[in-house]
């Protein structure tokens, strides 16, 4: 079963990963009287990037030469600490959800030195804006994870996920608050809206499409599908240490699928209806996330769970 | 319909005044005085020198007062008396090399230098810096460059640079007969082709000693409503694309695709283009067209009242739009902005209360929206309003058929002005026909060359991802500037 769950973390993070961002696309467009393309489009766009050449701006420094490696270099292993239904292999990498946090801010440290490399008004302008937010995101991230990691007595993610598991977690008022609070983190990690909108060609509302812009070819293809392993990431992470889930393997794999359906579904349902926010009330709005985890902490310290 | 036009002549009188260049600038402001508001200035070769031209309107007349300047002979400036005359004195001297005393050096507008330094304003500061868009943009969006002097996410200032395809129509249709003209002005855009038509041919009409009959008033008017209806529907899509919110985007985009095709069902073309014509009507409406017609606009009318209640309740767009782009009053005046920019801002100009060459009679009444606060807000609750007015100016112009017209023979005005108010704005388009019976110069100021100026100011003091949204709040037009 641990091989299992283990196909899963590789052809999942790997070649299942673009779908997740796809069937987002497409049902948000049927969501809004569009045919709109298939979920398979990502696939496409990837194949055509890998056929691509690539051209470089001038000037620029082996920063900006490895920054799409780097972030798919820290995104892939990303992937393996994630536990799937509860079960990890043991990649000698461990599951500690800190060094997740960790490879997350690599890779959007790499991507911001990057834009910094090629000195491109609109990619430093996305840049700062993601690392603007980061600021918020990033504690709100940490702890929604601490949260989680309050009733397994540990920052393994496997044992939160073990913990998070049944019905016992749903009587404690931690619990709703971390899974509200993840909410948060799923928006501002998927760059969806109302924080970011992945569909705009407004140079100057962009934030995580800045950075990307100067990009062509197979470094673009790294990207994006770096992209796409971020809400592949954050999802499953939503579903197995928020999301309802119990039994043995299969029936927790069952709710893993689940989950990742309900929340694509979620994302595009919200980006259908909200609009995007003014870019000055994200970290409000990210603020009172952590705000929201705090009051779950002080609830989990009082209802005696540490 | 008895309100509409019943009385009086049915044309937009023009008086013009020659004076000495020592009395221009207080010709000028004994205009403002009585009451003219500045719309527009041009310039006319004659000779070796040029004749200066500033046009006041005021109410159903407008007023022209002319100076005559020999080769090299500057004249004084009008942009500390009216800061509307801006963009019109830098036009022309980059097009007919006039000179203006008593302002600062001429930025080049239409001439496009290759130094930033000379067309942007300079600057400073700690931690400011420049961001440049344009002019080749990623959407379907025309060629204009926006250099944007910020600090942080806030914009101190905005230079806009459009002209980049300048196409010379005014030179092109100098020369050519009256009716072949008409091409030309309706040309200068898309999206204006019905106003700057009409204004063509009411301004040529005058020149030529014609006045429109009833039917070419009604036919005229039809059609400038019906692309008032187009806009307005795109336009506020276009601000809900602005903000991200797609059902509204979707809604209002599909209700446009509607009137588009109802248009192209009523003169068989989608942007109403060649449906114009000089000294008569060019649409006729039958009994049973006009009947069909009541029934799809009733339609249609009823589904953006759905729509524009759903966008009402979006507090996510209500939250975007609130308080962003603000416009004061006073700025507005002073900067000549027009149509809907300018009512949201609470100055009730709209010229189609006194446009007697066309069907809205002396009883209309310039929109207001329910807050004149000036800001994205307001300028899309004026289209709101101005949507449901339309509609119902729609009905009332379509309760009976629209015949055939043809222009009466009037005494000719020695220049033609006329003035209409297209989805921007208010077009001012001047001509001069020649004793040959050719034009001699044909100037069109259109509602968005007047509105640009206004918007640059109105983004100042803004966030950058911002700015897509406050343009799209006034949506002007690149076209009609790069005539």
């Amino acid at each position: 079963m641990t091989a299992v769950a283990a196909l899963v973390q590789v052809l999942g993070g790997l070649a299942l990963a673009p779908l997740l961002p796809g069937a987002v696309q497409s049902l948000k467009a049927r969501l809004q009287g569009r045919r709109g393309p298939s979920p398979l489009q990502p696939y496409r766009n990837l194949r055509r990037l890998w056929g691509k050449s690539a051209v470089d701006p001038q000037p620029t420094t082996i920063v900006y030469r490895l920054a799409p490696c780097l972030v798919a270099a820290a995104t892939a292993p990303a992937l393996l600490l994630v536990p799937i239904a509860g079960r990890a292999p043991d990649w000698s990498l461990g599951n500690d959800a800190l060094v997740l946090v960790g490879l997350l801010a690599l890779g959007r440290f790499a991507l911001a030195a990057a834009s910094w490399d090629t000195g491109s008004g609109f990619a430093l302008m996305g840049s700062a804006r993601d690392l603007t937010f980061a600021v918020f995101a990033e504690p709100l991230l940490l702890l929604t994870l601490l949260l989680a990691a309050l009733p397994a007595a540990s920052t393994d993610l496997v044992a939160m996920s073990a913990a998070a598991g049944g019905a016992a977690p749903w009587g404690e008022p931690a619990h709703w608050c971390g899974a509200a609070a993840f909410a948060l983190v799923v928006l501002v990690e998927t760059g969806r809206q109302p924080i970011d909108n992945p569909d705009t060609h407004l140079e100057l509302t962009m934030i995580h499409e800045g950075p990307l812009l100067e990009y062509a070819g197979r470094d673009l293809a790294l990207l994006e599908w770096s992209g796409a392993a971020r809400h592949w990431i954050v999802l499953v992470l939503a579903a197995e240490l928020f999301g309802p889930h119990w039994g043995g393997f299969w029936a927790q794999l069952g709710w893993l699928g689940l989950g990742l359906a309900v929340l694509c579904a979620a994302l595009a349902v919200t980006e259908t209806a909200q609009a995007k926010m003014r870019i000055l009330r994200v970290p409000g709005l990210l603020a009172g996330g952590c705000a929201l985890a705090l009051v779950g902490l002080a609830s989990a310290l009082v209802g005696g769970l540490v | 319909m008895s309100a509409r036009g019943a009385v009086g002549p049915a044309r937009q009188a023009t008086e013009v005044r020659t004076v000495a260049v020592g009395e221009w600038r207080e010709s000028c402001l004994g205009e403002r005085d009585r009451g003219g508001r500045f719309c527009g200035a041009y310039a006319v070769r004659a000779g070796e020198g040029c004749r200066w031209t500033a046009l006041f309107a005021a109410g159903e007349v407008t007023r022209a007062v002319s100076v005559a300047l020999g080769a090299g002979q500057p004249a004084p400036t009008l942009v500390d008396l009216f800061p509307a005359a801006d963009w019109d004195e830098r036009e022309a001297h980059d097009l007919y090399g006039l000179e203006f005393e008593g302002r600062a050096a001429l930025r080049p507008l239409v001439a496009h230098t290759a130094e930033t330094e000379s067309w942007t304003a300079p600057v400073g500061g700690e931690g400011t810096y420049q961001v440049a868009v344009g002019p080749i943009h990623a959407g379907v969006i025309e060629s204009g460059h926006f250099r944007f002097h910020v600090v942080g996410e806030r914009i101190l200032h905005l230079d806009s640079r459009l002209f980049y395809k300048h196409r010379g129509l005014e030179r092109a249709a100098e020369g050519l007969a009256p009716d072949a003209g008409l091409a030309y002005a309706q040309r200068a855009c898309g999206a204006c082709a019905v106003t700057n038509a009409v204004a063509y041919a009411l301004a040529a009409e005058a020149a030529l000693g014609l006045e429109p009959d009833r039917e070419t008033r009604r036919a005229r008017t039809l059609l400038l409503e019906l692309e008032r209806l187009y806009n307005h529907l795109n336009d506020v899509a276009a601000i809900c694309a602005g903000v991200g919110f797609a059902p509204g985007n979707m809604a209002f985009a599909a209700l446009k695709e509607r009137a588009l095709r109802l248009n192209a069902g009523l003169v068989g073309h989608r942007f109403l283009f060649g449906s114009v014509a000089l000294g008569g009507s060019g649409a006729e409406v039958s009994a049973a067209r006009a009947e069909a017609l009541r029934g799809e606009l009733r339609e249609l009318g009823e589904d953006a009242a759905r729509a524009w209640r759903e966008l009402t309740f979006a507090a996510s767009v209500r939250a975007r739009v609130d308080g962003v782009g603000a416009l004061a009053a006073a700025d507005a005046a002073a900067l000549g902005a027009v149509g809907p920019a300018a009512r949201a801002a609470g100055i009730g100009v709209d010229c189609r209360g006194s446009s007697p060459g066309l069907w809205y009679g002396s009883g209309f009444v310039a929109a207001a929206p329910p807050r004149a606060s000036g800001d994205v807000e307001a300028r899309l609750e004026v289209r709101g309003v101005e949507l449901v007015a339309t509609l119902e100016l729609l009905r009332e112009l379509l309760d009976e058929p629209v015949g055939p017209g043809r222009s009466r023979p009037v005494a000719a005005d020695p220049r033609g002005v006329a003035r209409v108010e297209s989805p921007r704005g208010e077009t001012v388009c001047a001509v001069e026909v020649d004793p040959a019976g050719r034009l001699s110069r044909l100037h069109l100021r259109t509602g968005s060359y007047a509105n640009w100026p206004a918007l640059a100011h109105a983004t100042a003091g803004n966030l950058l991802p911002d700015f897509p949204l406050i343009n799209k709040s006034f949506e002007l037009c690149y076209a009609c500037a790069d005539r």
